[in-house]
């Protein structure tokens, strides 16, 4: 196997989770599908962070769950280091300790009436380390994540420590088991402002030092420029546009990605005006055609009727919108994880 | 009566250990503003040296140390923080919502209710009774909380919501006028009127938080607090619901107070901007200059804390440490241990907010005092925080 075969950690295929939900106010308990989730494909690869960003109700903690693999996909492949995953069986102990996942609220995500080192022992214990060792790899953790000394931590109670260590030790405790990904699920949304950027930076660290796959799901898209080296901009369940580096930030093509970076606070340009949408507050999806039709400033008859595919804009840079139908569409995003996906399909 | 003293001390719940003029004696009521208090003219609120606790006695946290606000009419002041730094609690506290433990331990709010024949009318919300307060409170102050989810009745039609408010603001109305009117005010924030029907359940977080800007704005108040109004949306939705609240600014005149932790959208909004850390301002600036040259390491910090969304991607470091906890304030100035500049001076002695500029600009940080008490401006930036932190700075305390 080549190199970059390998460093591509964890594969998502296709991923589609659809609800079914009661439609409100009818009888006869109709129903009716809410697609969350629809067709995402990615790769996690050691060593770089890959950013999706989108705002509330863009299915973007469904994907990581589905990584997680807490939640069950309708359909799509996860390859896990090459070897294809049965996601609809159980997860095993096995997989939990390669993928874990980081939640938003660190007060949320910890024991309350025990100390640290019940919450952190825990995770090491039930993947097996010894009584006897796993002190030592708690304390080690707890090094990474740079709360010295350890031994202070670890005799606390979850109350007794701010957002900002809480997070570093949510981290910690992803990390005690030694996986190869780590699913950040807006790590730094409910910090102070001031220690956000220490924990992105801690993020990026790991990735950098300890060559991790790291999954960094936000809805700030600044944080996203500054920590990742590919970002995604999910949109009612679907990838909108994707770009290695920042060029899609830079340059953004697809009009909600545009709307999103226009509508970001930035003092150093205070004429900044808000681009008009066309309905000013009904966050419709539609049925058929583009998702984004009905707030797109750009709409076209051809919108309102076929689902446009994602065009090749740039280098490594895709978006799917009819406005670059003139383009090459995209087939597959990368051609290792083809060969992979081959590969695992045959043994 | 009119020049009836309103000394500090005088919170209507003041803890029992300070002896308080009692609501009954002072009796402020709406008084004429005299020469003494000298008059507000274009000054809608004038807060001085309000404190805040929580708790009593021993215990008692001081939540808000001291501060001196002040906004003029159709002005926007900004209110930056993170969470503990007190600047909801400031709030809560001037408009008299806040509940116990929280206790006005001190100082005056005087809001002006406009001239009147015999001349200006001022109100100590400090000082006045429940009822006084009922009827300024919405006709002359409105506040938009965070969570809309929470603040409207989630088992009560959005109609009947406005309806209430109507009914007891204004009782001269028929019900056909509120219906009227309510309807009219959904439309001043973009939504259609058979909304007025629906339950607060049934709107999406945008829908919600305009119908709660349209409830702030029934009565057309003078002044509309604002508390983190769109923290919990998202960008898109938050750029809305500003470009829409300041459309309806520039149409009604209204004074707002916005409280945000994003400084990003306060420099992009605000007049005049006040900066906040563990209860006590550390530096207050039109929103300009404090984009421009942030005089205290903490605003540097803070603006420092958003990566850039052009430019060259480099590290930044945000602040080091965590906020502090209220009941356990370090020594001197409560920033000094995550302070890159960081002198001997700052944990002993606590710096106090000291006018460095005759715009009104001040900071409280002892970069800018000389030891004979001179003001010396210095010129913080990226390229002297650098500076700073590669030096060891002089006798950095640990927390």
């Amino acid at each position: 196997m080549s190199e970059t075969e390998t460093s591509v950690q964890l594969a998502a295929r296709h991923l589609t989770r659809h609800f079914t939900m009661r439609t409100p106010g009818r009888i006869f308990n109709a129903t009716h599908i809410v697609r969350a989730v629809d067709d995402v494909s990615l790769d996690l690869v050691a060593g770089e962070v890959v950013a999706v960003v989108g705002e509330s109700g863009s299915g973007k903690s469904v994907l990581a769950r589905m990584l997680a693999r807490i939640v069950t996909p309708t359909s799509g492949d996860l390859v896990l280091q090459g070897s294809l995953i049965a996601v609809k069986s159980k997860r095993s102990l096995d997989y939990a300790s390669q993928v874990q996942l980081v939640l938003q609220d660190p007060f949320a995500s910890m024991n309350p009436v025990h100390k640290m080192n019940h919450n952190l022992l825990r995770p090491l214990l039930i993947h097996g380390a010894s009584k006897h060792d796993a002190p030592a790899l708690a304390e080690a953790a707890l090094r990474r994540v740079s709360l010295e000394p350890p031994s202070r931590f670890l005799e606390s109670y979850p109350h007794e420590l701010s957002g900002g260590q809480l997070q570093r030790i949510s981290i910690a405790r992803a990390l005690c088991v030694q996986p190869k990904v780590l699913l950040a699920d807006e790590p730094i949304s409910m910090l102070d402002v001031s220690v956000r950027l220490g924990v992105l930076n801690l993020l990026r660290g790991l990735c950098d030092n300890d060559h991790l796959a790291i999954l960094y799901i936000t809805h700030d898209i600044a944080s996203a420029r500054y920590i990742a080296d590919s970002i995604i901009v999910m949109y009612a369940g679907q990838v909108v546009e994707q770009s290695r580096g920042t060029s899609l930030v830079d340059e953004p093509t697809h009009p909600y990605t545009q709307l999103l970076i226009a509508s970001v606070p930035d003092p150093s340009d205070p004429t900044k005006v808000t681009p008009p949408t066309s309905e000013r507050t009904q966050v419709e999806i539609a049925e058929k055609g583009c998702r984004f039709a009905p707030r797109c400033p750009h709409v076209m008859d051809r919108c309102r009727q076929e689902e446009p595919p994602a065009f090749i804009v740039g280098e490594k840079h895709t978006s799917k919108c009819w406005l670059y139908a003139d383009h090459q569409a995209a087939v597959e995003m990368a051609p290792s994880v083809r060969r992979k996906e081959g590969e695992s399909a045959t043994t | 009566m009119t020049t009836e003293s309103t000394e500090v001390g005088g919170g209507v719940k003041s803890p029992p250990t300070t002896t308080a003029p009692s609501i009954l004696t002072a009796n402020p009521v709406v008084t004429l503003a005299s020469e003494s208090q000298g008059l507000m003219g274009e000054r809608i609120l004038d807060v001085r040296d309000f404190s805040v606790d929580y708790g009593w006695g021993e215990k008692a946290v001081r939540a808000v140390d001291g501060v001196d606000v002040h906004i003029d009419r159709s002005k926007v002041l900004g209110i930056a923080g993170e969470s503990g730094s007190g600047k909801s609690t400031l709030v809560y506290a001037i408009t008299r919502l806040l509940r116990a433990p929280g206790v006005i331990a001190g100082g005056e709010a005087r809001f002006n209710l406009g001239p009147s024949e015999e001349g200006e009318r001022v109100i100590d919300l400090v000082q006045a009774s429940e009822k006084e307060l009922r009827s300024v409170r919405w006709s002359d102050i409105s506040i938009v909380l965070q969570s809309a989810l929470s603040a409207l009745n989630p088992v009560v039609r959005v109609g009947s919501q406005f309806e209430q408010v109507l009914k007891t603001h204004r009782r001269e109305m028929s019900k056909r006028e509120r219906r009227a009117r309510s309807a009219e005010l959904m439309e001043m924030v973009g939504l259609s009127e058979d909304r007025l029907d629906r339950y607060p359940h049934e709107l999406s977080g945008g829908q919600r938080q305009r119908i709660m800007i349209a409830l702030a704005l029934a009565l057309d108040p003078q002044l509309v607090i604002m508390d983190e109004p769109t923290t919990a949306l998202d960008v898109v939705t938050q750029r809305e619901i500003i470009s829409e609240l300041f459309e309806l600014r520039s149409r009604f005149g209204f004074a707002m107070i916005f409280i945000t932790h994003d400084l990003s959208l306060l420099t992009e909004l605000a007049d005049e901007i006040v900066v906040m850390y563990a209860g006590v301002l550390v530096e207050r600036a039109t929103s300009r200059e404090l984009y421009e040259a942030p005089r205290h390491p903490y605003t540097l910090g803070l603006l420092n804390s958003f990566p850039p969304m052009h430019g060259d991607r480099t590290e930044l470091s945000g602040i080091p440490g965590s906020p502090p906890d209220l009941a356990n304030l370090p020594n001197g100035c409560s920033f000094h241990p995550r302070c890159p500049f960081a002198m001997a001076r700052c944990s002993n002695e606590t710096p106090s907010l000291v006018e460095i500029e005759a715009s009104g600009r001040s900071v409280a940080c002892w970069l800018h005092v000389g030891d004979a008490g001179v003001v010396v401006p210095v010129e913080l930036s990226r390229a002297t925080l650098s500076n700073a932190s590669t030096s060891e700075p002089v006798s950095k305390v640990a927390s």
